[in-house]
């Protein structure tokens, strides 16, 4: 024991020989995307959605990462990171890592995903040259009638400048050269662009020979038509080309008077940062390429020489042409919560019980309907929420604005700091403070990332709370998508404490002390490292000791220390970490006791549930923070324990079911490398296709229990109904 | 429903605190949210005896955020006080319009021993526990930023009650004057707080016993009460609390904020706190501390609810104050006898008066008050005992009664003296119509009472007052002739006649002589 002990105090676990660099398993989480568009289990369609994503996945990685590693290097900041890196480190690594990757989306797509297209009806003509007779007619007449109205070519010269090139807009680079002048002099070679229209579809149906639907992007068109655009020359050639530039926003709080306004102008300004990336097609012409990279400014490393069409975010368009329902999943329908019932309204439900969602397995229905209900019901007082992304057209602002019209205190905390989502949320904001809500823009520094709502009711017994909290935002459209957890409770602690959260977000003093909910920043990562080091402790004592910890990234390195020091103590850690993971396994004396998987599926996986043997006095947490810096010190986040033992039976399920996958799970090895776990012996388990076949049964099970007790007036006899039971 | 929502506002000298309560005689007074914000009102006020324009924004700011949400739950009713800060204030009438004008909401302010009063109140009503912690001798420090009140209890009673310049924002104050290191700084806080407590020891703890502490703060108990939580009691020992302290004292104080989980700015005012707690301690040897973990925002709604009959207590504050001015009474060496007699007098006469005189149970409190202190000033002089009684009465605290009404208790007391009746005595400035009338009325009563209780050898067995039409008919029944008193009577009369258009008359029962 005491050897035991002083092999623990000799370790430095804070070596950075211990920790993984953040971009680079970032890098390794979008390869597992990638995986899956490999994947010749998959569908034809989902495997060009999951290359579609690992595109616009590379992007936003692009505009804040590596923009942000660029900064450093810009101004010569020396730190290390958790790894030992320095940013100019990173950068050359994540050059090769990224030139590798790009390669093998683009042999995902040329040799895999292209051939089965076209075996399965559809045909991607990828150059204009390849087009028959009858197809270059329809694409120059639908050039000529549909794209060119729509294009300002730009041609550059001695008194016309280098045009700006917006972020991630897709261009057509072409060397031209003045038509022959009468003197017969051969004039120079200029520069001219054209910018792709946005306002386009890219994929263009054009008519096939072959049986198959035939398509072609529009690059190729405006490519094969670019004589049109510059009459006056020749062109040389033409190649299509992408820049990406630094997007992160950087906004000084204590200068910027009003958040809105001062975000507003970084939107505008997001379009001219430095560039970052420069995409070309591979058989791009040198002179071409040249002029471009010098104007623009990039050097070799951060040059893509691109062997198919630039940009794959296309092809989530793809996935959606009519017909071909044989090559997609089945549209998922979320189902009715084991939880609840349609016959009771939806507070008498939760005071009866508290109910656990689990979307999108479960239906996001009783959310929203939460809100709505609130919003008509007379007896409310007050709706309190945090809305950090929310959709388009989303029901659940429409009932805020309904609330506030209808007399009821509606206070809204809207997340203006939401990354790339600025702009939709300003809107938002407006569209309430309009209504009469009372709009809470953030707190100054911190981004407040927290999913919580309140109602406060007035009943019969006095003030009743009613709570929702949620590891993930009230977005109705991506909780279709999303894998999260939702609680409803009127327990009064949580009532209490979800009453001193919106206290605090109005600026005023924090309680002196919480009940239930744990909150980021200033509690939150304590907590986490005390029950972390219980475990340990318990361990040290010779009793059992058990970690489970889903989420999405693990970075912090105070947290992976405190796990290092648990795994040394014997405590049996096992991580579900869906994308960064810093923290390394299997290294002797640190982390032998660590396993870490990621499961990359069919639905984005987001939940945060954690859980805790201590001593057998199991502790179930969920919430909305990762274990990372920017969740655990720089953001509000809530995290909350679910007690009730049915709940936590489920809870316990849950997590189990996804140790348990073996399809899409896949596992970190100590070389820093994901494999498969081995199905030998097991039986297959993929654990988002089991969670909704669950959620299916157990909708039918209260179906059977509880028949629609609605009566429908018929009211003309229709024959097929009355088989159709 | 028989529920009433009901808002408690704390103007208070560095924080603003606002309680939503519900109010209820099934389930008492419940607190459903309580909204806090730090603005520092004392420092300005204590320095300059003005609030700043730029402080006053902030504060109305503030106060509008409060009253929407009181909309939000929709309250029946408030009470809203403001204390030192306000009080202290050279203009404090003009400040409190303006919070009215800007806010809409009535801001009272409240005097020293009102408010520790209030403080009391919620302590005695809100721990289950106060009763039997104060069958031993118990003192409760109410901490505050301008001063702190020390109330001692023995056998159950309230003994006194004290006002000590102890307030931690003035303390702080005075120590940044002298900008001491680190380590120095604990040192002359406690040599502060020792020459304060020095003479609070010799004068009022000769006699008690204290055994516990019952700490009211806002920070302090805080920590305290993590203390006693992590060992599932709700107090801490002497020695615990003197280690605490120990360990505040060698951390700085952005170590202390985290660890006790404090924000920073209140660390800066949790030393002041803990060392005069630990003072404290240490004068009396006090084995327990107690930490009820109640705010002045608490007292309110228990007053509020109290007299609105909500809740009935089972604890008698009257009795508090009645004990606190026997108190006093008894420390400048008042008659005892005569007082009680005094007392019994007065109050049949009031009781018997009622249609006539319209007064109420609190100005019969403040009748039976001015009656057990009539005579304190002797003490001082006794060829001038009713100035020196009015002096003695203005200068002493008696707990639960406002300025105002400590104004009328000496005014009264002062009239009652067997001299020529000169109404402009009656008057003070802040009285307005319905208190001169009060006062008259009272010592009209008072004196009355006195003329029939001149003799402390005398010992009456019962009084009895009967209106009869234009007479008030008092039966004395004693064992000692009443020649004397019948020859003072008269002329203590006077006032009575003139005041209530009826005579006294007092007549003797004679009872059996041994």
């Amino acid at each position: 024991m005491a050897s035991e002990k002083n092999k623990e105090k000799n370790i430095d676990f804070r070596d950075s020989r211990y920790y993984m660099n953040r971009e680079l398993s970032w890098m390794k989480f979008n390869e597992r995307v990638l995986w899956e568009a490999r994947d010749k289990n998959q569908l034809l369609f989902e495997r060009i959605k999951m290359l579609s994503i690992t595109a616009s996945n590379l992007d936003e990685f692009f505009m804040v990462r590596v923009a942000s590693l660029k900064d450093m290097v810009n101004a010569d900041y020396k730190k290390v990171d958790i790894a030992g890196m320095t940013a100019t480190e990173q950068l050359s690594a994540l050059s090769r890592v990224t030139h590798e990757f790009v390669e093998s989306q683009y042999s995902t797509y040329n040799r895999s995903l292209i051939p089965l297209l076209k075996q399965n009806g559809i045909t991607i003509v990828t150059h204009h040259e390849e087009l028959s007779e009858n197809q270059r007619k329809f694409c120059d007449r639908f050039f000529e009638e549909e794209v060119y109205p729509v294009l300002t070519p730009m041609a550059v010269d001695s008194s016309r400048p280098f045009p700006l090139v917006r972020n991630k807009s897709l261009n057509i680079a072409a060397l031209v050269s003045a038509k022959k002048t009468e003197d017969g002099n051969k004039p120079d070679t200029d520069f001219a662009m054209v910018q792709v229209p946005n306002v386009l579809s890219r994929l263009v149906e054009i008519p096939g020979d072959d049986g198959n639907k035939n398509f072609i992007l529009l690059e190729e068109i405006i490519e094969r038509n670019m004589d049109k655009l510059f009459l006056n020359y020749d062109i040389v050639c033409s190649h299509p080309f992408r820049v990406m530039r630094n997007a992160d926003l950087t906004i000084d709080e204590d200068e910027a008077e009003d958040l809105l306004k001062e975000i507003e102008r970084q939107l505008k300004r997001r379009q001219w940062g430095e560039v970052i990336r420069l995409e070309v097609e591979d058989t791009m012409d040198l002179r071409l390429l040249e002029i471009i990279r010098s104007e623009v400014g990039v050097g070799e490393d951060d040059i893509y020489h691109i062997n198919g069409p630039l940009d794959l975010t296309f092809l989530m368009k793809m996935t959606g042409i009519e017909g071909f329902d044989r090559l997609r999943a089945p549209k998922w329908v979320p189902q009715k919560p084991k939880y609840m019932n349609e016959e009771d309204d939806i507070f008498s439900q939760i005071r009866d019980h508290d109910i656990l969602l689990s979307h999108p397995y479960e239906s996001f229905e009783p959310v929203t309907d939460f809100i709505r209900s609130a919003a008509r019901d007379k007896d409310v007082l007050a709706i309190k929420m945090t809305l950090y992304r929310v959709s388009g057209n989303s029901p659940i602002i429409a009932a805020l604005a309904q609330a506030a019209e209808n007399g009821k205190q509606v206070s809204v905390l809207v997340e203006l700091k939401a990354r790339f989502d600025e702009e939709h949320n300003i809107t938002w904001a407006k569209t309430l403070e309009k209504a009469g809500c009372h709009v809470i823009y953030g707190l100054v520094g911190l981004k407040t990332h927290s999913k919580i709502a309140l109602v406060v009711r007035r009943e019969e017994e006095g003030i009743r709370r009613y709570v929702h909290l949620a590891t993930g935002n009230y977005n109705d459209s991506t909780a279709k998508q999303y894998t999260d957890m939702g609680l409803l409770t009127c327990s009064v602690p949580v009532g209490e404490d979800a009453t001193a959260v919106f206290n605090m977000l109005s600026g005023y003093s924090e309680p002196i002390s919480w009940n239930k909910l744990i909150l980021a920043p200033l509690w939150l990562k304590d907590r986490f490292i005390y029950l972390i080091d219980r475990e340990a402790e318990n361990a040290r004592n010779g009793r059992e000791a058990h970690i489970i910890a889903k989420m999405n990234s693990v970075s912090d390195p105070d947290i992976i220390e405190a796990l290092y020091r648990a795994s040394a103590a014997g405590v049996r850690i096992e991580l579900i970490v869906r994308g960064i993971c810093c923290l390394k396994v299997g290294i002797p004396g640190v982390s032998e006791n660590i396993s870490v998987r990621s499961i990359v599926g069919y639905f984005l996986e987001h939940s945060r549930i954690f859980y805790f043997l201590n001593e057998g006095r199991e502790e179930f947490y969920m919430g909305s923070a990762d274990w990372m810096p920017r969740n655990l010190d720089r953001r509000v986040e809530i995290c909350f324990p679910v007690e009730k033992p049915e709940l936590m039976e489920d809870l316990r399920h849950f997590l189990q079911t996804e140790l348990d996958d073996n399809i899409k799970a896949s596992e970190l090895q100590p070389d820093g490398s994901y494999i498969r776990p081995s199905k030998h012996g097991r039986a297959k388990i993929n654990s988002q296709k089991q969670f909704a076949v669950e959620a299916e049964e157990n909708a039918k099970l209260r179906k059977e229990l509880v028949p629609d007790r609605v009566f429908v007036p018929e009211t003309k006899y229709d024959d097929e109904k009355s088989s159709d039971i | 429903m028989g529920i009433k929502t009901f808002a408690a506002i704390d103007v208070g000298s560095y924080e603003v605190s606002m309680k939503i309560f519900e109010l209820s005689k099934k389930n008492g007074v419940h607190e459903i949210d309580y909204i806090r914000h730090r603005i520092d009102l004392g420092t300005e006020t204590y320095n300059t005896g003005h609030i700043s324009y730029e402080r006053m924004d902030e504060l109305c700011e503030l106060l509008n955020g409060y009253t929407q949400i009181m909309e939000t739950y929709r309250v029946d009713d408030y009470k809203a006080y403001g204390t030192s800060a306000i009080r202290e204030t050279v203009n404090t009438k003009v400040v409190t319009d303006q919070i009215k004008l800007r806010t809409g909401l009535n801001v009272s302010v409240l005097s020293n021993s009102e408010q520790r009063f209030l403080d009391y109140k919620s302590i005695a009503l809100k721990s289950k526990y106060f009763s039997n912690i104060i069958d031993c001798g118990t003192a409760i420090i109410d901490i505050g930023g301008g001063s702190t009140q020390v109330s001692l209890f023995a056998d159950s009673k309230l003994v006194c009650t004290v006002n000590l310049p102890l307030g931690i924002l003035k303390l702080r104050s005075k120590l940044n004057v002298l900008q001491p290191g680190h380590l120095e700084y604990e040192e002359i806080l406690s040599e502060l707080i020792d020459n304060e407590i020095h003479n609070f020891r010799k004068i009022y703890l000769s006699q008690i016993n204290i055994r516990n502490i019952i700490v009211v703060d806002d920070y302090l108990s805080q920590i305290a009460l993590n203390v006693a939580k992590a060992k599932d009691t709700v107090y801490v020992t002497g020695t615990e609390f003197l280690e605490l302290v120990e360990t505040l004292r060698k951390m700085p104080q952005e170590e202390a904020a985290k660890k006790f989980g404090i924000q920073r700015e209140n660390a800066a005012l949790l030393m002041p706190s803990a060392v005069l707690v630990r003072n404290f301690i240490r004068v009396t040897a006090a084995e327990k501390l107690w930490i009820p973990g109640v705010s002045l925002a608490d007292g309110i709604a228990y007053d509020y609810a109290e007299r609105n009959k909500i809740i009935v207590s089972n604890h008698d504050f009257t009795r508090d104050i009645i004990s606190c001015a026997n108190n006093i009474s008894a420390r400048y060496k008042g008659s005892q006898s005569v007082g009680e007699e005094l007392v019994a007098g007065a109050l049949a006469i009031f009781d018997a008066m009622k249609k006539l005189h319209g007064l109420n149970k609190r100005e019969r409190l403040l009748l039976e008050l001015a009656a057990r202190l009539h005579d304190v000033g002797c003490y001082v002089s006794l060829s001038a005992p009713a100035e020196s009684s009015y002096s003695i009465i203005m200068g002493t605290e008696i707990s639960g009664i406002s300025h105002l009404e400590r104004l009328i208790i000496a005014t009264v007391v002062y009239n009652a003296y067997p001299k020529e009746v000169n109404y402009d005595d009656f008057n003070e400035t802040e009285f307005n119509e319905k208190v001169f009338l009060t006062v008259t009325k009272l010592t009209a009563i008072l004196r009355v009472a006195s003329g029939m209780a001149r003799s402390p050898r005398k010992k009456y067995r019962s009084v009895k007052a009967q209106l009869r039409e234009k007479e008030l008919v008092l039966t004395v029944e004693s064992d000692s002739s009443l020649t004397l008193e019948k020859g003072f009577f008269l002329e203590q009369s006077l006032l009575f006649e003139e005041v209530f258009g009826i005579r006294p008359v007092l007549r003797e029962k004679k009872g059996v002589r041994f």
